[in-house]
C-alpha cells in the first residue's frame, strides 16, 4: 500500500487544497467546454426521456428520470463531488440494471407470481371475460359475414339461413337490405361499403367487440365475429361487476367474489375461476421453500454439493494450473510460447459449446471416451461419477485461468527471495513450500475467492452438461445429483418446464442463496484481509 | 549439458508440456474433426472415427444459415460491453483508489456483494424493466442489442472494480502529486498519466467482459427475441438444443466462434499475465 | 458560486431543449417509416399506436414459429399478404422457448399475436389466461376430430390445428419383410435378422415416457381415465396391476434383463444405428424421415406388449392466439382461413412431413405409403394430455422409467412411488 495511515492527516489537507485548484467545475477552458457539450447531450436525452415518459403516462419513470438528471447535473457541476464524477456513469447503470432488478426480485419473492398468477388483476379480469364472452350458442347456425361501414360506423352484413341479405350495426338490429350475393358470399350491400381486409386490419378491436342483435328482441341473441368472415351467435357466460368486484356466471347465477389474498375469484364454496392474478403473499414463499420437506431436504443436499463443487473446482483447477505454471516457468524452455498458447485453448473455447461437446463425448456406450478406453464408465449417469465428471470438465475449462494468474504471480515474486533460500541450502521443494507458495497465496487469495463465488453460481456448466442429472430418485421435486442451488432454483421455478412456473418461490430462494454466497464471500474477504487497503 | 541433467532441468518440462497440450487440445481436435466431416448431420456419433473424411462442406453450409449475422451481433455486443465496462470500471477504480470520500468503504463492499447476486435469476425483473423502459425509449426495450449491452454495463462496476482497484493502488500516488504540482487537472492526470500505466488491467477486464458477454445465454435469450438480433450462444443452442439437431453447423460454427477469443488472447497475452496479478501482488 | 451553478445548469438545459426538439423530430420520422412498410396511405399515420404492436394502416400480425417450419409458414404468410394486404411477420423461436416466453410476454402485452406450438401447452396457457378462444364453426368438421379435441379445453376451442404426429415402427425393408403384432415376436424377428440390435428405441438418461408410451398403454390403456366422449378426466390410470406389470416389463427388458431397452440409447444413437443398418426396427416419428432418406423403409403399426393395442400419443401442432393481442381479428382470420386451408396444409405437409390436420389434405398426404403407415399406426392414438401439471408429470414419469430400465430399485415399488408423487403434484 502506498497510502499509510500516519500520513492521512497530511493527505487530507492536501486533498482539501487540491479540490480547490483541481476541479474544472466552473473554470472556463477547453476541458470545461467539452464537458458542457457532453452534459448538454446528456440533458437533452434526459429531458427527451422525461417528456416521453409523461407522454405515455409512465409517472414513475418520468419522476425517476428527473431525479437522476438533477443528480447528474449536480455531480458534474459541483466542486464537491470529485469522486462521484468518476463513479457516476457506472453507478447509473448499476442502479438501474442491477440494484433495481435485485430489489424487484426481492419484491417478487413476496408475491405469488407464477402459475395461474402471471397476470395483474385487470389482466385476469380481461382474460376471464375473453374466455367466456364468445361462447357459441349450442346448435346455432353460422352466418357468412362481411364487415361494412357507413359514415364511419361499423356494421355486419350477413346471409341468414333463408338466404336473405341482412345488415345491422350497434344499436341497430339486423334488417334486410338489397345487395349482391355471389357464391354464398356478399359482394355488395346497398348503402354500405364493404371493408377490405386491410381496412379491417385498422379497426380490429372495434369489429371484434361488436355484437349486432338478431332482432329487436334482445332475447334472441346477437351476432359477433372473430375473423371478419363468419358470424356466430355468441353469448357471454361471465359478467364482471366493478362496484362489487365480483364475477357472475350468467348461466348458473353463481357469484364469484375477488379474493385479494389468494388472487382468485371465489364463490362461497371456495370454487375458483381458472385464471388468477398476482397478489402479495407475505413470507409464504420462504416458508414453502425452506420448511416444506419436499424442498428443504433436497435443498440441504444441494447446498452441501454446491459448496463442495465450488471448493473442489477452485482447488483442482488451481493445483493443475499452478503445477503447469511452475513447470513452464523456466526461461530456457524452448517452445514455451507454443505450450502456453495451446494451454489457453480451453479458456478461449466458448463455454456453452464445451458443455455440449463433453456431454456428447461422455455418453456411456457411444461416447468418445468410452470408445477410446473400451469401458462402459457411466460418466454422467451414476450419481457419484456424474459429480466427478462435472469436476473433470470444469478442470478442463478452468485450469488455463489459474495457469495464467499463477504465471503472472510467479514472475512478480522477487528472484532474490528464492535465490537466497537456495543459497541457504534449501531443496527445491523446500523453496517452493516455504517461499514460493506463501508468496503466491498472498497475491492470489482474492482471485481464488472470486473464483469460488463464480463457480458457486456456475449455471452454464451444470445445466448444459447434464441438466443437473442424474435425477435424485428419492426427491419429490425435480432435482438432480449434480444440481447446484442456482440450477435447482431454475428448475423448481418451472423455467425448464419440469415444474409449473413459480417465480415467487424462485425469487425467494435466490434471495436466500444470495445471503449465503454474499456472507461467505464477505467473511472470507475480511478473513483474508483483502480489504485492508480500504482503510 | 549432460542428458541426465538436461532431463531433470528441462526435459521433464517438455514431457509435462506435451501432455498438457494434448489434454488441452484433444476435445477441440475432436470437434475440429467433426467440423471437417461431411457425414455429420443429426448425430455426432460418426465423429468418433476421427478425420475419416475431410471436407470444408460444413463451413460453407454456414452461409445458408444466420451464423454470420449472429457472429456479427456477438462481436458488436461483446466489444461494446468490453469498452463500456473498461471505461466505467477504470473510472470507478480510480475514484476508489485516489479519493477518500464518505461512504467509500461501504460502496466498495456493496459493489462486491451485489455482484454475488445470481443475475441469472433476476431475468424476470429485467424483462419487466426493459418492457417498461421500451415504451419510453424504444432502444432500451426488449429485442434491442443496446438494451442487452446496457444490462451488461450494469454489471461493469460490481465485477471489475475490485480487480482494477488493486492495480490502481499499485501506481504510486506520488505520480499524481507531481503532475498536480505541474498544474495538471484531475482529468488530465487520469487520462494522460494513470490510464497508460494501467493498460494491462484494462486489457484483462476488457477480455473477461468480452468473454462473459460472448458466453452469456440466459440474459441474451431473454432480451433478444428476434432471430436477426441473436447472439451465437442463443442461435447455436437452437441447432443442438431440440430433437432435430444440426451437429454439422454446430461443429463448424464453434471452431469459427472460438477464433475471435483466441486471437484476442494472443494479441493481449503480454498484458494479461501482468494485469491479472500485478495489482494484487504489488498491493 | 451557487448562482454560477444555476447559470451553468440553465445553459445545459438550453442545450438540452434545443437538442431535444431535433431529437423528437427524428424519432417521429423513424417510427413513421417503420410502421408504414405495409402498403397503405397516410391516413393511418396520424393514428398513434398504443404500443407499437398494431401498426397503422393495413394490418400486421407477428407470428412465432420454430426453425423447421419456417419455410412452410413463409408461404402461408405470402399467400395471406397477397390476398389481404396484411403483413405477417414471422419470428423464429426455439420450440421449448416458445412456451415459456409466450407465458411471460403475453401478460405484459408483448409477445406475438399468434404462436405455433403443440397442443399440450394448452392447459398452461388457458389457466394463465394468455390464450384467446377461437370458434371454428362448421370448419371444425373438416379437421381430424382428435386434432380439434386436442385444442379444446373445458369445452372451449383455443386454437387451429395444422398437423398431427404419432409414433410408429420404421422397418428396414432390406432386412425384414414385416412387423409382427406382438413385441416378443418382433424382437425374435429382429434377432433373426442378425443385426447388432434387434430393435431400437430412444430412452436417454432422463427416460422418454412419450416414446415408451405405446408399450405402456398396451398394458393399462389411456394415461388418464376417459369419459364417454373419449376426453381425459383427471383420474390417473397408470397405477394398479397393469401399471405394475408394465414396470416389471421395463425391468425385464432393461439393462439387467434382456437389454433391449437401454438408457444409453439416445435419439442420436438410435437414429444413427438405424441409418447404418444396425437394426431392422426403430420406434420413431415422422421427424426421422429426413434422416432415413434413400433407405428402403416402411412404416408399420407398433406391436403390442400387453392386452391392449399399443396406442401412441397423438401430438397436434397448431396455432394459438395471444389473449392480449390487439390483432385478434386478423390473427383469427389468418389461422382459420389460411392456415386452415387445404392449400396451406398441403404446403405445410410438403415441408414438415407431418400428417395434415385437415382431412382433405391428410387424405392426399396418405397416398405416400409412409404417411399411410403413420396414419394406420395412429388409429388408436389419443392426444397427449394438455393439463398444466403435465410438465411435472413427464419429469417423474421419465426418470422413473429410466431408473427401472437401468436396474436401479425395485420396479414395482419405484413405480408406485412415482404414482403417488404424480398424484401429489396434481392435487396441488
Amino acid at each position: 500500500m502506498t497510502i499509510q495511515s500516519d500520513a492521512s492527516k497530511e493527505r487530507a489537507d492536501r486533498r482539501k487544497d487540491r479540490r480547490k485548484r483541481d476541479s474544472q467545475a466552473t473554470a472556463w477552458g477547453p476541458g470545461f467546454i467539452i464537458k458542457l457539450i457532453l452534459m448538454g447531450a446528456v440533458n437533452a436525452l434526459g429531458i427527451y426521456i422525461i417528456f416521453t415518459a409523461f407522454g405515455v403516462g409512465s409517472l414513475t419513470l418520468g419522476i425517476g428520470m428527473i431525479l437522476l438528471l438533477i443528480a447528474v447535473n449536480w455531480i458534474y457541476f459541483s466542486r464537491r463531488t470529485l469522486a462521484l464524477k468518476y463513479l457516476a456513469p457506472g453507478l447509473v447503470f448499476l442502479l438501474i440494471f442491477q440494484a433495481f432488478t435485485i430489489v424487484y426480485t426481492g419484491y417478487i419473492a413476496f408475491t405469488n407470481y407464477g402459475h395461474q398468477h402471471t397476470l395483474d388483476k385487470s389482466g385476469a379480469i380481461n382474460s376471464l371475460l375473453l374466455q367466456n364472452n364468445s361462447k357459441r350458442v349450442e346448435g346455432s347456425p353460422q352466418y357468412p359475414l362481411v364487415v361494412v361501414e357507413r359514415d364511419g360506423n361499423i356494421g355486419f352484413a350477413i346471409i341468414d339461413q333463408e338466404g336473405a341479405l341482412k345488415v345491422g350495426a350497434d344499436e341497430e338490429p339486423f334488417a334486410e337490405v338489397d345487395g349482391t350475393i355471389t357464391d354464398n358470399s356478399i359482394t355488395e350491400v346497398d348503402g354500405w361499403d364493404i371493408l377490405s381486409s386491410s381496412e379491417m386490419g385498422q379497426r380490429q378491436s372495434e369489429i371484434f367487440d361488436l355484437r349486432v342483435l338478431l332482432s329487436d328482441d334482445a332475447e334472441e341473441g346477437a351476432i359477433g365475429t372473430q375473423s371478419g368472415t363468419v358470424g356466430y351467435q355468441f353469448v357471454s357466460t361471465l359478467s364482471y361487476d366493478d362496484a362489487s368486484d365480483t364475477m357472475t356466471n350468467t348461466e348458473t347465477g353463481e357469484v364469484y367474489a375477488a379474493n385479494d389474498e389468494t388472487g382468485f375469484f371465489e364463490n362461497e364454496d371456495g370454487d375458483r375461476l381458472g385464471v388468477g392474478w398476482r397478489v402479495n403473499v407475505g413470507f409464504d414463499n420462504f416458508r414453502e421453500g425452506f420448511s416444506d420437506d419436499r424442498y428443504a431436504q433436497p435443498f440441504l443436499k444441494v447446498l452441501i454439493w454446491n459448496v463442495l463443487f465450488a471448493l473442489f473446482s477452485v482447488l483442482t483447477t488451481f493445483l493443475l494450473g499452478m503445477f503447469l505454471a511452475i513447470v513452464m516457468n523456466d526461461e530456457r524452455l524452448k517452445g514455451r510460447r507454443f505450450y502456453r498458447t495451446i494451454m489457453l485453448l480451453p479458456y478461449a473455447f466458448p463455454s456453452f459449446m464445451t458443455a455440449f461437446l463433453f456431454a456428447g463425448m461422455m455418453n456411456r456406450n457411444y461416447g468418445f471416451f468410452n470408445e477410446i478406453i473400451g469401458a462402459a464408465i457411466p460418466w454422467l449417469t451414476d450419481p457419484t461419477m456424474a459429480k466427478v465428471s462435472v469436476l473433470l470438465v470444469n478442470l478442463w475449462m478452468g485450469f488455463p485461468y489459474m495457469f495464467l494468474i499463477v504465471t503472472g504471480a510467479l514472475q512478480s515474486i522477487p528472484g532474490e527471495l528464492t535465490q537466497a533460500a537456495k543459497i541457504d541450502g534449501a531443496s527445491t521443494l523446500q523453496v517452493w513450500r516455504n517461499v514460493t507458495l506463501p508468496q503466491l497465496m498472498i497475491s492470489l487469495t482474492p482471485l481464488l475467492i472470486s473464483s469460488f463465488a463464480f463457480n458457486f453460481n456456475n449455471f452454464n456448466l451444470i445445466y448444459m452438461l447434464n441438466q443437473g442429472g442424474p435425477r435424485m430418485s428419492d426427491a419429490s421435486v425435480p432435482v438432480g445429483h449434480t444440481d447446484i442451488l442456482i440450477s435447482m432454483v431454475y428448475k423448481i421455478a418451472g423455467l425448464t418446464g419440469e415444474a409449473l412456473p413459480n417465480y415467487g418461490l424462485a425469487a425467494a430462494m435466490s434471495l436466500v442463496i444470495f445471503l449465503i454466497v454474499g456472507s461467505v464471500s464477505l467473511y472470507s474477504f475480511r478473513k483474508s484481509n483483502s480489504l485492508e487497503g480500504l482503510n | 549439458m549432460p542428458a541426465g541433467k538436461w532431463f531433470r532441468e528441462l526435459g521433464f518440462r517438455h514431457i509435462v508440456g506435451v501432455i498438457a497440450v494434448l489434454y488441452s487440445a484433444f476435445p477441440i481436435i475432436y470437434i475440429l474433426s467433426a467440423a471437417l466431416n461431411p457425414n455429420i448431420k443429426t448425430t455426432l456419433t460418426g465423429a468418433n472415427s476421427m478425420f475419416s473424411d475431410v471436407s470444408v462442406e460444413n463451413f460453407t453450409e454456414l452461409s445458408d444459415t444466420m451464423f454470420w449475422t449472429w457472429l456479427g451481433n456477438t462481436l458488436i455486443i461483446g466489444v461494446a460491453t468490453a469498452i463500456g465496462t473498461v471505461l466505467m470500471g477504470a473510472a470507478s477504480a480510480y475514484a476508489f483508489s485516489r479519493y477518500r470520500f464518505q461512504g467509500r468503504k461501504m460502496t466498495l463492499m456493496s459493489l462486491m456483494v451485489i455482484q454475488m447476486f445470481p443475475q441469472l435469476l433476476t431475468f424476470v425483473a429485467i424483462f419487466l424493466l426493459l418492457n417498461t423502459l421500451g415504451d419510453v425509449i424504444p432502444a432500451l426495450g426488449i429485442d434491442s442489442k443496446i438494451a442487452l449491452i446496457a444490462v451488461y454495463w450494469g454489471g461493469a462496476l460490481g465485477a471489475n472494480t475490485f480487480l482494477m482497484y488493486g492495480f490502481f493502488n499499485s501506481i504510486p500516488i506520488e505520480l499524481d502529486e507531481a503532475a498536480k504540482i505541474d498544474g495538471a487537472s484531475h482529468t488530465q492526470i487520469y487520462w494522460t498519466i494513470i490510464m497508460p500505466l494501467v493498460i494491462p488491467i484494462l486489457a484483462v477486464v476488457g477480455l473477461l467482459s468480452f468473454i462473459s458477454a460472448f458466453n452469456d445465454f440466459i440474459l441474451s435469450r431473454t432480451i433478444l427475441t428476434s432471430q436477426e438480433n441473436w447472439t451465437l450462444a442463443v442461435g447455436m443452442n437452437l441447432w443442438v438444443g431440440g430433437n432435430e439437431k444440426n451437429w454439422d453447423w454446430f461443429a463448424a460454427g464453434s471452431i469459427i466462434a472460438a477464433l475471435p477469443i483466441l486471437l484476442l488472447f494472443l494479441f493481449l497475452q503480454k498484458y494479461i499475465v501482468s494485469g491479472l496479478t500485478g495489482g494484487a501482488v504489488k498491493g | 458560486m451557487r448562482r454560477g451553478i444555476a447559470l451553468v445548469a440553465a445553459s445545459g438545459l438550453a442545450f438540452g431543449l434545443a437538442a431535444c426538439g431535433s431529437d423528437d423530430d427524428t424519432t417521429e420520422e423513424t417510427t413513421g417509416t417503420e410502421t408504414t412498410d405495409t402498403e397503405t396511405t397516410d391516413d393511418g399515420g396520424t393514428e398513434t399506436t398504443d404500443d407499437g404492436e398494431a401498426p397503422a394502416g393495413g394490418g400486421s400480425i407477428t407470428v412465432w414459429v420454430d426453425d423447421n417450419r419456417l419455410p412452410a409458414f413463409e408461404t402461408a404468410a405470402e399467400m395471406y399478404k397477397d390476398a389481404t394486404g396484411n403483413d405477417v411477420e414471422l419470428v423464429v423461436k426455439e420450440n421449448d422457448q416458445m412456451r415459456s416466453e409466450f407465458m411471460t410476454q403475453v401478460p405484459t402485452g408483448e409477445g406475438p399475436d399468434v404462436t405455433f406450438g403443440a397442443h399440450d401447452w394448452l392447459g398452461e396457457f388457458v389457466t394463465n389466461g394468455v390464450v384467446a378462444p377461437v370458434e371454428l364453426g362448421d370448419k371444425a368438421g373438416e379437421f381430424n376430430e382428435l386434432a380439434v379435441t386436442a385444442f379444446t379445453y373445458e369445452g372451449t376451442n383455443y386454437g387451429v390445428p395444422y398437423a398431427v404426429e404419432n409414433l410408429a415402427i420404421f422397418r428396414n425393408a432390406d432386412l425384414v419383410d414385416s412387423t409382427p403384432e406382438t413385441f416378443d415376436e418382433m424382437i425374435a424377428m429382429g434377432e433373426e435378422a442378425g443385426t447388432e440390435y434387434p430393435f431400437l428405441v430412444q430412452i436417454g438418461d432422463g427416460g422418454d415416457p412419450y416414446t415408451m408410451y405405446p408399450f405402456e398403454s398396451s398394458f393399462h390403456g389411456p394415461v388418464f381415465e376417459t369419459d364417454g366422449d373419449g376426453n381425459y378426466t383427471d383420474v390417473l390410470n397408470m397405477g394398479g396391476e397393469e401399471g405394475n406389470a408394465f414396470a416389471q416389463w421395463l425391468a425385464d427388458n432393461g439393462q439387467n434383463g434382456t437389454g433391449v431397452l437401454d438408457t444409453a440409447i439416445t435419439y442420436d444413437v438410435a437414429v444413427d444405428a438405424f441409418k447404418n443398418g444396425q437394426s431392422p426396427y426403430i420406434l420413431g416419428g415422422p421427424w426421422m424421415i429426413a434422416d432415413f432418406e434413400g433407405m428402403n423403409i416402411a412404416v408399420d403399426p407398433i406391436p403390442s406388449t400387453g392386452d391392449n393395442p399399443a396406442a401412441p400419443f397423438l401430438g397436434v401442432q397448431g396455432g394459438f392466439i395471444s389473449a392480449t393481442s390487439e390483432n385478434k381479428l386478423l390473427a383469427t382470420d389468418f389461422l382459420v382461413n389460411y392456415v386452415g386451408s387445404e392449400e396451406v396444409q398441403t404446403e405445410l405437409y410438403g415441408i414438415g412431413q407431418r400428417l395434415p390436420a385437415l382431412t382433405v389434405s391428410a387424405d392426399a398426404a396418405a397416398e405416400d405409403p409412409l404417411m399411410a403407415g403413420f396414419r394406420a399406426a395412429g388409429e388408436e392414438a389419443l392426444p397427449m394430455p394438455a393439463l398444466p401439471e403435465m410438465g411435472a408429470v413427464w419429469g417423474f414419469w421419465g426418470n422413473t422409467e429410466a431408473q427401472i430400465i437401468s436396474g436401479q430399485g425395485e420396479p414395482v415399488a419405484t413405480w408406485e412411488k412415482m404414482i403417488s408423487d404424480i398424484e401429489t403434484e396434481m392435487a396441488k
